[in-house]
Parts: structure tokens; C-alpha cells; sequence
């Protein structure tokens, strides 16, 4: 295919930064392809997407080596508006991308400016919104919207314009599961019917897998790899090394795989090829008495006869506008525990966290909290029992060096000053974080385990945390969570909202499931997966461990029922095979 | 959330206008205003402001602003007072003079501020800007800064909110009765603030940019804007304001 971008030995330094943020890539994109683009944080990701859609060199200053050609020019020899009628691009900020507050406008602000012809306006901006799907949106106001609809104007905006390529840094990074797949389907579906080449910038990587059918994998400002998704997946080692998650069906092929159990070569991507792949290695119906079934991970006990922690009794809240309200939640949390709450966008997730912290109060029913009616005392007094991990670290930070921030809540509970600054020192040391930097000056992930830091140094009884990993990439997400559970292992209750299916079922030992501002069920975490039905009512997809132990309990053998890691589908398949085989020899 | 200046629907005769005719009409109630002497004209002023607000079913967002204003204006009452002293002595230091120029400068305080927000609360922003854009032949780059000023208000204001509310769940007493606390509180705050509204200004530049601002026109938008009969009845309309502004 003939590439429709091309970059030669390209190097970039922002500003008079010594160090490059890219260095010397070299990557063509075939026209009409879908290539994912992933790395850890700080890998140079956004900035390659800034110089195939032209903001570098036109936008972004700094010193670029190299060329990279679209379409046959040299984007040195182009204006960044000629740039943009070949490469149309979808910035991470949806917000801060819109030009106008309603639909329409938004998408005839780049018609009008382009010039297209006043009689083909109507027709073009028709096609574009239905395109996207988006045809009954075309009235309202952009503040009005949802964060996936949004992305979806964002994209019919730029759709609009006809470009012949797509580059979109994150679309998802803000969207639930459910959100992000919709966006993903669009794409595909305008790559196979209008032949755009896109580009897409992801942490999801199970998504990527899916969509995509080139993949390049970013590290430190070069690639590191690039091929299909089933050659980059198959680099097990190397992926875990540069810091970027495999999907989980991967990981099993791949175990599969050293173990010398198939000898496919190739890393399944999704359930069915999983599936597939087990059965054509254990034949149907076979069973094993001697199995021992893999233990789940044993729940910690939590103190015997401990008083609950926080208590939730038949709580009611509607906000004054409408909008996602609760009714009737009961929730009882103990110390020591990590209760995951899952439930679509607009279940009333966030509502029953800021109820938990005090920022809601209950219309009626009440929120105990270690002891205190969240409804008698003011949140600054609730604060001093639980801390707050939210979202965007950027809204929690407000101090000039990285050691007054940390200590600046414990300052605000009363601690002394200088006991403070001590305790919120060993912290930092524990974290690796410069102490004497702004923390606005560092990068995303850092900021984050900042807020993490300020959080952990104030061993509070309860924790919340607000979408803990969005915007992370596996290493950091990892470390994050590592974290949260040594607090819960120290004492500290951990309640968590959390899309991420996977580290959900990797840390939480107890699940809420919420839908329409009610809780559907609450219990054990497998169990809950386990339960197909209520799944499907809370419209959550389970992790794919869990549908693959579903499907292989159901078409091979029982001995797969309830299994929920990557470890215990191969050992399973492994027993399994040795039973089989060890039956053939006394045969 | 519900802004003051955000648009409402609908489709009355004052909704219709041509957005210049009706920048123009609140323009002439304001000189009016300024001209204005009488008592009965500063009143009929804002009760026409108010009326059209009816009219419009705006009234109520023009009330909810009434609400911020009436404390100024009585606090510019009070300093009136304070300032002028000729006229007969009324009670303490309150002067017949002084409670008449106080009380005419409340009106025309009120009588200002009200038709620029009734205009913005019938006009899209979109349609106010290119408009100017096409009639006044204002620079497009001008009206992009000013209707994208206004939409950055409620995405601010979000932000802000959040903010709030990260900091009030660290123990920050944003809770406080006090305000002058809660207002030291709150300068901290401004720094995340501020760093992301930067952040958010440099993307727009770039969207804008990448969709071909640069290109722009002031034949470009796909609107047309013409001055219709109803704009010019308004305009005599307005003519006539100004001269009964001057004379009352």
C-alpha cells in the first residue's frame, strides 16, 4: 500500500530542551490502515501525533530533525491549514477542542472556513453527523453533551472537512468502557466505508487489539515495536519491559505457549481465539478428578468482630437539577477491606462517593462515616478520616513544591507543622518524587502519584478513590494499585469506582454494581462476575478471564468453572493435558 | 448548569431580528438611559427592558440578575448619599439632593446592565458574531475572542467547581460561613485554575487553527444576515428611544 504519511529519521526537542522527545523515528502509514499507537507515558506518543498532523513544526516550537512527508510534501513546505485539509486531528481536550456551543456550528465552523460551496453544506454536514451516528444531536448544546458524545461531534467535526487522514491522540482516555467501544466502532466503520486512514493514540490496549491492524509501540521517544497486533503481542517480554499491558487472553496464549502446551505461534487477541485455542489443546469433556482447583485469591480477613467503617442506610439524594440520582443504597464497608463499585456512566457511582465524603449530603436515610453522621459535621472535619483520590490530580493541587503539597493535608487536619513536613517526607522518599519541584512543572503520571502521596501520608480510616488509573499507563496504574492495597492491608478501607474491569477484578475483594442510581447486587467479586445476568443488567462487560473460564466450563470441561487469573486457566489447561496424557499411557 | 447569558429558545418577534438591529436596540435603551433626567422616563426605560424580557420568556433570567444588581445599586445608593450633601437634611447624613441623584443612578445602573443581557439571552453567540462579522464588518478574529470568552464561562465554571470540591473533601474549610475565609481560601485555588485554562486557550488556538481560521472571511459564513422590515421598524424604534431619552 502506498503510504499516505511517511516520517525519515524525524528527531524533535521541544523548546531548548536538551532532550528529544522523539528520536529518530522513521514510520510510514499505508493509506486506508488503522495503526494504534501505544507506549508508557512520557514515550513521545502525543508529539508524534503533533508532527503527522502538522502542529509540529507550525504550532509547537523546538529544534526537528528529519522530514516527514504527507501526501507527497515535505510539512515544512506546507501551512499547517494545508496540512489540515489532508490530516484532520482530535486533540485529547474535547472541551478545549470545540469552537462553538451547538452542534451545527461546530461542524459548519471548518466548512465555512474551507469554502466549500454553500449548496453542499447541508448534504455535507448530514452525512458527517450521520456518519458518526450523531444525525439527532445536531440542535443541542455542546455543554449538554456527554463525554462520548462529544468525541463523537469532535470527530464529525473534523469528518466534515473530508480528510483523508485521522489522527486521534486518546479519544477514550475520558469515556467509559461502553463509550469508548462506540467511539472505536465508528472509526472502524468510516475506515472500511469512506477508505480514511487512522491513526490512534491508546492505553486500551484490548480495544487496540481489536481495531487496529497495524500497531507501533513506543518507548522513550523511538519504536520499539511495530507489526501486526498478533507480532507485537507475541513480544510477551519486551512489552513488559517497556511498561505496556498485553490483554489477558494474550498473556494465557503466551504462557501456553512457553509451557510447550500448542504450538501456535501467534498470541490470541480475543475470547473466542482463547477458546479456540484451549479446546483444539484439551479435547471436549475431558475431566480430572485430581485437579485441585485454583484458589481464588483468598479475601483478607478482616478483623473479626470489627465495627463497620462506613455505613450507608437506605440513602436517598436527587440533585436540585435532575440528573443522576441514588435511591436506597445500603453499603456496609470494614476496615481493611477494597470494595470496587462498577456501573455504567451515570449509575450514581460518583454521587455515592461524594455522599461518602461528605461533599452530598443524604435527603434522607444516613452515611456514617468512622463513627460520624456526614450530615452533623462539616466535610473539613470528615476529611480528617478519609481521604480522596480523584480523577484529575490537577484539582487537587495547589502548592509550589511537591513536599508542601504532600503536607499541606495533613497541615490541615492539625498536624504540627514540622511533624508534618517529616512525615510527608518519608513518603515522598518512598515514592521517588522530587521534593523541591512545582508539581505542575512534572508530568501527568507524576502528578498523579503526587495526589497518591498526599492521600497515603495521611493514613486515613477510609479511602476513596474516584476513577484511580484513568489516564495512566500499566506501569504507573500498577503502582497505584499496589499501593491501595497496602493500605487496606494496613487497616484503611478502600472504596473504589473504577472502569477498568481488569485491575477491579486484580484488586477488589468485594463488588457493588450499581445501575440507574440503585445498587443491583454487592458480594465477592468473582461471584458477582460470575453472575451472567446481573452483568448484563448493570450493562458491565466482565473481565476476559472470567468470560473465557465461562466458555471453556461450558463447551470443555467443568473444570474451568470459576477460575479468574491468567495463571489459573493455564495451570487448568496444563492439568488437564497431564491427566489426558498420563490416561493414554496406563491405556 | 444554567448561565445568565446562555441562550433560550424561542421564536418571538425579538428572538427573529437581525442580531445587529438588536445589539442596536439594546444600545439605544442604554443611551436612553444615560440621557434620561426623569424619574418616569428611567423607570419606563427599565420597564420596557423588563416587559420585552416577558415577552421574550427571558424575565426570569433577567430577574435572577436583578438579584446581583439591587445590592450594588443600594450600595451605590448609600455612597450618593454619603457624597452629596447639598438639599435639605432628610435623616443622618441623607440629603433630599442626595437621595435624588442616589436613586437616579440605581435606575440607571439597572437600566445599563439589563438590555446587553437580555440581547445575549435571545442571540446565539454564533449568530451575534457573525453578524457583526457581515454587517459592522467587525475582524472575525474579534468576535472568535468574545464568543469563544463566553462559552469558556460555564467550562470554568465546572472546573472551578471541581476544584472546589477536591479541595473541600482535603479539609480545606471551603465550608466556612466566613467569607472573607472563604475567599483567602479560594486565591490558592486560582493557580490550578489558571494553569489549565492556559493549557485549554493554546489547544482551542491549535483546533481553530487546524480547521482552517486562518481563512476565514467576511463573506465566509454560511448564514446570511439580512435586514428584514421588522429590523427596520425596530430601528426607527430605537431613533425614536434616543430622542424621548433626550427630551425626558
Amino acid at each position: 500500500m502506498q503510504p499516505i504519511i511517511e516520517m525519515r529519521d524525524v528527531s524533535f526537542a521541544y523548546g531548548h530542551d536538551a532532550q528529544n522527545a522523539l528520536s529518530h523515528i522513521t514510520l510510514s502509514i499505508p493509506a486506508g490502515s488503522v495503526t494504534g499507537i501505544i507506549g508508557p507515558s512520557g514515550a513521545g506518543k502525543s508529539t508524534l501525533a503533533a508532527v503527522l498532523s502538522g502542529a509540529i513544526p507550525h504550532h509547537f516550537t523546538g529544534s526537528l530533525y528529519g522530514e516527514t512527508i504527507v501526501d507527497g510534501t515535505d510539512t515544512c513546505d506546507m501551512t499547517l491549514t494545508d496540512i489540515s485539509r489532508i490530516v484532520g486531528s482530535v486533540n485529547q481536550d474535547i472541551d478545549a477542542q470545540m469552537v462553538a456551543s451547538v452542534v451545527e456550528d461546530e461542524l459548519l465552523f471548518g466548512l465555512e472556513n474551507f469554502g466549500v460551496a454553500h449548496d453542499r453544506i447541508e448534504a455535507t454536514i448530514t452525512s458527517a453527523l450521520d456518519a458518526v451516528g450523531i444525525a439527532d444531536l445536531r440542535d443541542r448544546e455542546i455543554a449538554t453533551l456527554s463525554g462520548g458524545q462529544k468525541q463523537k461531534v469532535a470527530i464529525a467535526a473534523i469528518l466534515a472537512l473530508a480528510p483523508r487522514v485521522l489522527v486521534l491522540d486518546e479519544p477514550t482516555a475520558a469515556l467509559d468502557p461502553v463509550s469508548s467501544r462506540m467511539v472505536f466502532e465508528c472509526l472502524r466503520d468510516l475506515n472500511e466505508r469512506a477508505g480514511i486512514t487512522v491513526v490512534v493514540i491508546e492505553q486500551k490496549v484490548a480495544l487496540l487489539s481489536e481495531f487496529c491492524d497495524r500497531m507501533v509501540v513506543m518507548n522513550k521517544g523511538s519504536i520499539a515495536l511495530e507489526g501486526t497486533p498478533h507480532e507485537v503481542f507475541g513480544h510477551a517480554a519486551e512489552l513488559r519491559a517497556i511498561g505496556v499491558d498485553s490483554p489477558r487472553v494474550a498473556r494465557i496464549s503466551n504462557s501456553l505457549m512457553s509451557k510447550g502446551l500448542c504450538t501456535a505461534h501467534e498470541p490470541c487477541l480475543n475470547v473466542e481465539e482463547a477458546a479456540q485455542l484451549v479446546a483444539s489443546i484439551v479435547p471436549a469433556g475431558a475431566t480430572c478428578e485430581t485437579c485441585v482447583s485454583p484458589a481464588p485469591h483468598t479475601p483478607r480477613p478482616h478483623a473479626e468482630g470489627a465495627q463497620p467503617v462506613v455505613r450507608f442506610r437506605g440513602v436517598n439524594f436527587a440533585y436540585p437539577g435532575g440528573g443522576a440520582s441514588v435511591n436506597n443504597l445500603e453499603m456496609t464497608v470494614y476496615p481493611g477491606e477494597l470494595v470496587g463499585i462498577v456501573g455504567q456512566n451515570g449509575a450514581g457511582k460518583t454521587t455515592a462517593t461524594k455522599l461518602l465524603n461528605g461533599l452530598l449530603k443524604p435527603s434522607s436515610g444516613s452515611v456514617e462515616v468512622a463513627g460520624l453522621d456526614t450530615r452533623d459535621v462539616p466535610v473539613s472535619q470528615i476529611a480528617r478520616h478519609t481521604a480522596t483520590l480523584f480523577q484529575n490530580p490537577d484539582h487537587q493541587l495547589c502548592k509550589n513544591t511537591v513536599l508542601e503539597e504532600v503536607a499541606f493535608g495533613l497541615e490541615l487536619a492539625g498536624v504540627p507543622s514540622s511533624e508534618a513536613q517529616q512525615r510527608a517526607s518519608r513518603v515522598i522518599d518512598r515514592f521517588g518524587l522530587p521534593a523541591h519541584e512545582a508539581p505542575f512543572a512534572l508530568s501527568r503520571g507524576q502528578r498523579q502519584m503526587i495526589a497518591l502521596a498526599s492521600v497515603v501520608v495521611l493514613e486515613p480510616e477510609v479511602v476513596i478513590l474516584d476513577e484511580p488509573t484513568s489516564g495512566l499507563d500499566y506501569r504507573e496504574c500498577m503502582t497505584v494499585m499496589e499501593t491501595v492495597r497496602e493500605m487496606a492491608e494496613q487497616g484503611s478501607a478502600v472504596i473504589m469506582v473504577c472502569h477498568d474491569m481488569e485491575v477491579v477484578s486484580d484488586f477488589a475483594e468485594r463488588l457493588v454494581v450499581m445501575a440507574d442510581g440503585c445498587i443491583l447486587a454487592a458480594g465477592p467479586t468473582m461471584e458477582v462476575f460470575n453472575d451472567a445476568s446481573l452483568m448484563r443488567r448493570a450493562r458491565v462487560k466482565p473481565p476476559q478471564v472470567v468470560e473465557l473460564a465461562a466458555q471453556l466450563a461450558r463447551d470443555v470441561s467443568g473444570a474451568f468453572a470459576g477460575v479468574t487469573e491468567v495463571s489459573g486457566i493455564v495451570d487448568t489447561t496444563a492439568q488437564l493435558v497431564h491427566a489426558r496424557n498420563e490416561e493414554g499411557s496406563h491405556a | 448548569m444554567l448561565n445568565v447569558i446562555d441562550y433560550v429558545p424561542g421564536t418571538t418577534v425579538l428572538h427573529r431580528l437581525n442580531p445587529v438591529t438588536k445589539l442596536a436596540l439594546a444600545a439605544s435603551i442604554i443611551i436612553a438611559t444615560i440621557l434620561a433626567d426623569g424619574y418616569a422616563a428611567l423607570i419606563a426605560l427599565l420597564l420596557i427592558t423588563l416587559l420585552l424580557g416577558v415577552y421574550a420568556g427571558t424575565a426570569t433570567r433577567l430577574l435572577s440578575l436583578l438579584k446581583v444588581l439591587v445590592p450594588i445599586a443600594a450600595l451605590m445608593l448609600v455612597l450618593q448619599l454619603a457624597f452629596v450633601r447639598h438639599g435639605d437634611p432628610v435623616f443622618l447624613f441623607a440629603t433630599t439632593d442626595g437621595l435624588v441623584s442616589g436613586t437616579k443612578a440605581c435606575l440607571r445602573l439597572l437600566g445599563v446592565a439589563l438590555p446587553l443581557v437580555l440581547v445575549l439571552t435571545v442571540t446565539k453567540t454564533t449568530d451575534l458574531a457573525n453578524a457583526c462579522v457581515e454587517k459592522l464588518h467587525i475582524p472575525y478574529k474579534y468576535a472568535f475572542t468574545f464568543t469563544t470568552a463566553l462559552r469558556f464561562v460555564p467550562v470554568f465554571t465546572q472546573e472551578m467547581n471541581a476544584i472546589m470540591e477536591a479541595q473541600t473533601a482535603r479539609g480545606v474549610e471551603f465550608d466556612s460561613k466566613n467569607p472573607f475565609r472563604k475567599l483567602s481560601l479560594m486565591l490558592p485555588v486560582c493557580i490550578p485554575l489558571l494553569v489549565t485554562s492556559v493549557g485549554k486557550t493554546d489547544a482551542t488556538a491549535l483546533a481553530a487553527e487546524q480547521r482552517g481560521f486562518y481563512l476565514r472571511t467576511r463573506t465566509s459564513s454560511y448564514r446570511r444576515y439580512p435586514f428584514a422590515p421588522r429590523d427596520a421598524v425596530c430601528g426607527a424604534l430605537c431613533v425614536a428611544l434616543i430622542i424621548a431619552g433626550a427630551i425626558l
